[in-house]
Parts: structure tokens; C-alpha cells; sequence
């Protein structure tokens, strides 16, 4: 693996969504348009009802945007970047841009909520840990799952298909995490639910990077 | 027609034919169903109404029972009086004073004749010390039975709530191990697809997860009616369940995945590289979430698993064939999934 390769990619990928300012701005879009859907049929959002939200909105929206991370691309130039950079250092790369813009959109989402529904996290550092981990999660099923369906000519309902059950375990890791840490409910070995969080993330990596060399190929 | 590739196949039936057989007649143990009243006061005459399954009081001449506590204490019972081979009323002394221990304690039931060898119903009556009374031990013998007859022949053993349902077991719990294997000769071919890029070993990886998902919904039906039978419903928010659930949606995923595709050399690498994705992602969702959360499943939050006085010899000699026949079966659906596939795949070149 080659760290500055890895790091051209980032910032090439990062620049590409830059200049594409449309596409970012609609996801973000999509997430407030749903956040004051749901804040004017509920009218008062309990805590509760705003972590589900919280994952439920992340996930779709999320889909929406890695989506385009890999599909926005021709063939013509995955054969260039197949003549340039090594498929670990790509994958890494792709890995990365997707689990900052997720995090980052994590980050607005949060915002948007919490002028609409409030914020009634309690325990932060749980929070903040707990869906970082997770993001990373979603983020490795995603980046996989785009990988799929890229090779498949873009389809991206197949990507829809695969990749949300895939996520489901996550989700529903998260969901508890969230819970207990707005105080719907008291777990005192929360802590073991985000060692097994890691412990998927690190299982999916480790599956990831070895699968992809050998998908990259078609 | 060569008989020596076939020996497998038959004998994979007639295995789970015995399964089946056996399974279903074998009788279950003795047991007691009921009994009634379910609590008593310390020094009263008390009459105890048992309600026993698969006994046989009024055919035995040596009926025999007693009470013990679990300090090791026990009182026999005065006087049996046998309504039929299913009822009998037992009529036990009770002492003045508990031995040492809890004011409230719960006594087990022991049952003995010679027909249906001896059983044991635990917890089956509270009984309550009179107040200000000190604990002792007058009354009560050191448990000590004697003899105690043996039933002949062999039958399943008898657990409260799950009762004739043990029987599922061979069905249930047999076709989880069978998918286990179907999935895993399933994963094997995927990798090996992976690096040689032939493409019978993806037909061959595609045909043993078609297998495993079936056998996984099959586990899953067998499963949801045991439910129905010991938990009362036919699905719960037990743990295990919705894993499993998890874990099939990501299968039929798979199904989803091939038959979206049309090349077959493309297909054939995303699939394998799924399956393999799949089955990575299935581990912690059928061996780490349960074993942490709390579950009614056995071997869960606690409970007792396969082993202990849960899997007794009797039903391993059905459990262990059953896991064999229902693989040789497996084996046999997708060599046939297999063999229609490459049939396929032929006439396919043919045409071109």
C-alpha cells in the first residue's frame, strides 16, 4: 500500500464531488426535505423516534451518495487507473472519501434534527463513538456493494438489493447504541456492543480488501 | 446406471427414513404433567393429586414416592392411592420444621415403580415453615432411596414445556448443521472459482447455497412451529431469530444477484466474491450476537445447551444420523441442481 497514492485519490475524489456541487447539494437536500416531513406529521419527535429517524434517514441517504462514487465513472477511466494505481491503494482510498463524506453528512443530518426535533443525546462520548464505528461499517458494506454493482454496469437497484441487508446487522447495533445513549434504555456492557461493531468492521475490511483485487480485474 | 455412485444417496435416505421412523414412535420417558396443590404449610397432612404422562401406576405394584428438599432431606410418602395409570393421589406427613435453609422451599417430586423405572419432577410443591419456628431436621430422613428400578427399552427424555415437541430436534436443530455444511461446501467453491476461474466450480458454489438457503428456510418453518408450541407464538423477538432472518435476507440477496446479471463469467465472479462476503458477515450474526444478548434458544444468555441432561444418548442416536442424512440429501439436491445447470449451460453453447 502506498500512503501519497492513497492520498491522491482522496483528494482527487474529493475535488470531483467539489466541482459537482449539485449532487452533494441534493443528498443534503433530500435529508432536510425528510427531516421536516417527518417534524411536521409527528410535530413533537420523542427520543425515541428521533434515533430511528436519525439511522433510518442516514442509511438512504447514504445509499444515495456512495452510489455515485464509484458509478459516476466510465470504463474508460477504470481501465487508466487500472494502468496506475494499485487496486489496494484504490479501495483503500475509495474507503476513505466515502466514510468522510458519510461522517460529514452524519454531522449535517445532526444538525438539521436538531433544530427541527432537538438533540437528547445525553452521553455524547457513546454517541459519538458508537456511530463513528458504525459509519465505518456502513461505509465498508457500501464501498463493497458499489464495487459489485459497478462491475455489474452500473445498476443501482442492485445496490439497494445487497447492500441493506448487508447493513442491517449495523443498523441495528447502532439503533441500540443510540438508545442507550439518549437514555431510552440503561446497558451496562454497551461497551461490548461497540467491540462487536468493530469486530464486523474488521471482518468486512479484511474480506473487502482481499475480494476486491480480484473484482477489480473485470 | 452404476450402482456404486448411488450407495450414498440411498444411504442418505434410509438414514433420515430411520430419523423420521424412529424419531416419531419412540415414547417419551415418564413424567409428571401436574400437581396439584402447588404449595403447603409445614406440619399438616398434605394430599398430593398427580396427573403423570406415559405412566403406568395401576399396572405397577411397587409404587413408591418421595419428597426431598435440596439440602438433601427427604419424607416418603405414607400412602399411594392409584385412580388410573395417569392419576394418583400420594398422601406425605409433612414435619413441623423445614431443615435449614429458605422459610419458603420448593421439594422436589421423586416417583418410582417398576414399570416405568423412577422420575423426578423438580420444583413440584412450595412448602411454607409455620412462623416462629425454628428449622431442624426432625421428620425428615437423609435422602437415601434404595432401590430404584430402571425402565426397560428406550424413549426420549421428558422435560416440562417441551414435552412429544423434543422430538423436533431431529428436525430442527439437525437442519441448522445441515445448512451449516451446505453453506460452507458452498463457500469452498466460491474460492476455489476465485482462483482458478473455472466455471463449473461456480455452478457447483451457487447450487450449494441454494441448497443451504433452503434447508435455512425449512429451519426456520420447523422452528417458528416448535415456537408456536413451547413459547406460545410463532415468532418472537428472540435474538436468534431475527438474525437468522438477518442472515436469510442476505442470502436470498444472493439469488437476487445472479439472476441479475446475464454475463455468466461476470456473474460468476460477483457471486463468488458475494458469497464469500456473505459468509463472513453471517458468522457474527448466527455465533457472537446471540451468544451475548439473552435468548430463549439454548445454549444462550445462559441456558443450558446441546449436552447435559438436555441431549441424552437416546436422542443422540437419532440426532447425529439425522445431521448425516439430511447432508447426503443436501448433497444429493445440489449434485442434481448441479448436473441440471451444466445441462443448461451445454445446450447454451450449443446453440451458438
Amino acid at each position: 500500500m502506498n500512503i501519497s497514492k492513497v492520498k491522491d485519490i482522496f483528494i482527487k475524489e474529493l475535488s470531483v464531488e467539489f466541482r459537482q456541487r449539485f449532487a452533494v447539494g441534493g443528498i443534503f437536500l433530500f435529508a432536510a426535505t425528510v427531516v421536516f416531513l417527518i417534524y411536521k406529521s409527528f410535530n413533537d419527535i420523542n427520543p425515541r423516534e428521533w434515533t430511528i429517524l436519525l439511522w433510518i434517514i442516514m442509511l438512504f441517504a447514504g445509499l444515495n451518495a456512495v452510489v455515485k462514487s464509484f458509478l459516476q465513472e466510465r470504463r474508460e477511466t477504470y481501465l487508466y487507473y487500472y494502468t496506475l494505481f494499485d487496486p489496494i491503494d484504490l479501495i483503500v482510498a475509495k474507503l476513505m472519501y466515502n466514510f468522510v463524506f458519510l461522517t460529514s453528512l452524519f454531522v449535517i443530518i445532526i444538525a438539521i434534527m436538531s433544530v427541527f426535533a432537538g438533540f437528547p443525546v445525553k452521553s455524547l462520548g457513546l454517541f459519538v463513538t458508537g456511530s463513528l464505528v458504525g459509519i465505518l461499517g456502513i461505509a465498508i458494506v457500501f464501498t463493497f456493494v458499489s464495487v459489485i454493482s459497478a462491475t455489474e454496469g452500473g445498476n443501482s437497484t442492485l445496490m439497494s438489493i445487497l447492500a441493506l441487508p448487508l447493513v442491517l446487522p449495523i443498523v441495528l447495533l447502532l439503533l441500540k447504541i443510540s438508545a442507550v445513549s439518549v437514555r431510552l434504555m440503561t446497558d451496562t456492557s454497551i461497551g461490548q456492543d461497540i467491540w462487536m461493531l468493530v469486530s464486523i468492521d474488521s471482518i468486512l475490511l479484511g474480506a473487502m480488501i482481499l475480494l476486491f483485487p480480484s473484482l477489480w480485474r473485470s | 446406471m452404476n450402482i456404486k455412485g448411488w450407495w450414498w444417496k440411498i444411504l442418505g435416505v434410509l438414514i433420515y427414513l430411520y430419523v423420521i421412523i424412529g424419531g416419531l414412535t419412540v415414547p417419551l420417558k415418564p413424567g409428571v404433567l401436574k400437581v396439584d396443590p402447588a404449595s403447603a404449610n409445614t406440619g399438616t397432612k398434605l394430599e398430593l393429586n398427580i396427573t403423570g404422562y406415559n405412566t403406568h401406576f395401576s399396572d405397577a405394584t411397587e409404587n413408591k414416592a418421595w419428597l426431598k428438599t435440596d439440602s438433601g432431606h427427604s419424607i416418603k410418602a405414607r400412602d399411594i392411592h392409584i385412580v388410573d395409570d395417569m392419576h394418583a393421589q400420594l398422601i406425605f406427613e409433612l414435619p413441623e420444621v423445614l431443615p435449614p435453609g429458605e422459610k419458603v422451599q420448593p421439594l422436589t417430586l421423586i416417583m418410582d415403580n417398576e414399570k416405568d423405572g423412577a422420575f423426578v419432577q423438580p420444583n413440584a410443591i412450595f412448602v411454607k415453615a409455620k412462623e416462629n419456628t425454628t428449622s431442624g431436621t426432625e421428620g425428615w430422613d437423609e435422602a437415601d432411596f434404595g432401590h430404584i428400578h430402571t425402565a426397560d427399552g428406550i424413549a426420549f427424555p421428558y422435560r416440562n414445556i417441551l414435552h412429544e415437541t423434543i422430538r423436533n430436534t431431529f428436525f430442527h436443530v439437525a437442519l441448522w448443521f445441515a445448512m451449516f455444511i451446505m453453506l460452507i461446501v458452498g463457500l469452498v467453491y466460491a474460492v476455489r472459482y476465485l482462483r482458478t476461474h473455472d466455471y463449473s466450480y461456480d455452478i457447483k458454489s451457487s447450487a450449494y447455497n441454494k441448497t443451504g438457503i433452503l434447508f435455512g428456510i425449512l429451519g426456520l418453518a420447523t422452528g417458528s412451529i416448535w415456537a408456536r408450541f413451547t413459547w406460545n407464538t410463532f415468532w418472537t423477538g428472540d435474538v436468534k431469530l431475527n438474525m437468522t432472518a438477518v442472515t436469510l435476507l442476505i442470502y436470498l440477496a444472493y439469488l437476487v444477484l445472479r439472476g441479475a446479471s446475464s454475463d455468466t463469467d461476470k456473474k460468476a465472479k460477483i457471486s463468488s466474491a458475494y458469497t464469500i462476503f456473505a459468509f463472513v458477515a453471517m458468522i457474527p450474526l448466527l455465533f457472537i450476537i446471540p451468544r451475548m444478548t439473552d435468548s430463549l434458544h439454548p445454549g444462550n444468555g445462559g441456558n443450558p445447551a446441546l449436552g447435559g441432561e438436555d441431549l441424552d444418548n437416546t436422542l443422540r442416536m437419532f440426532f447425529y444420523p439425522a445431521i448425516l442424512g439430511l447432508s447426503l440429501i443436501g448433497v444429493w439436491i445440489s449434485t442434481l441442481v448441479i448436473r441440471y445447470e451444466m445441462l443448461k449451460e451445454r445446450l447454451f453453447q450449443n446453440q451458438k
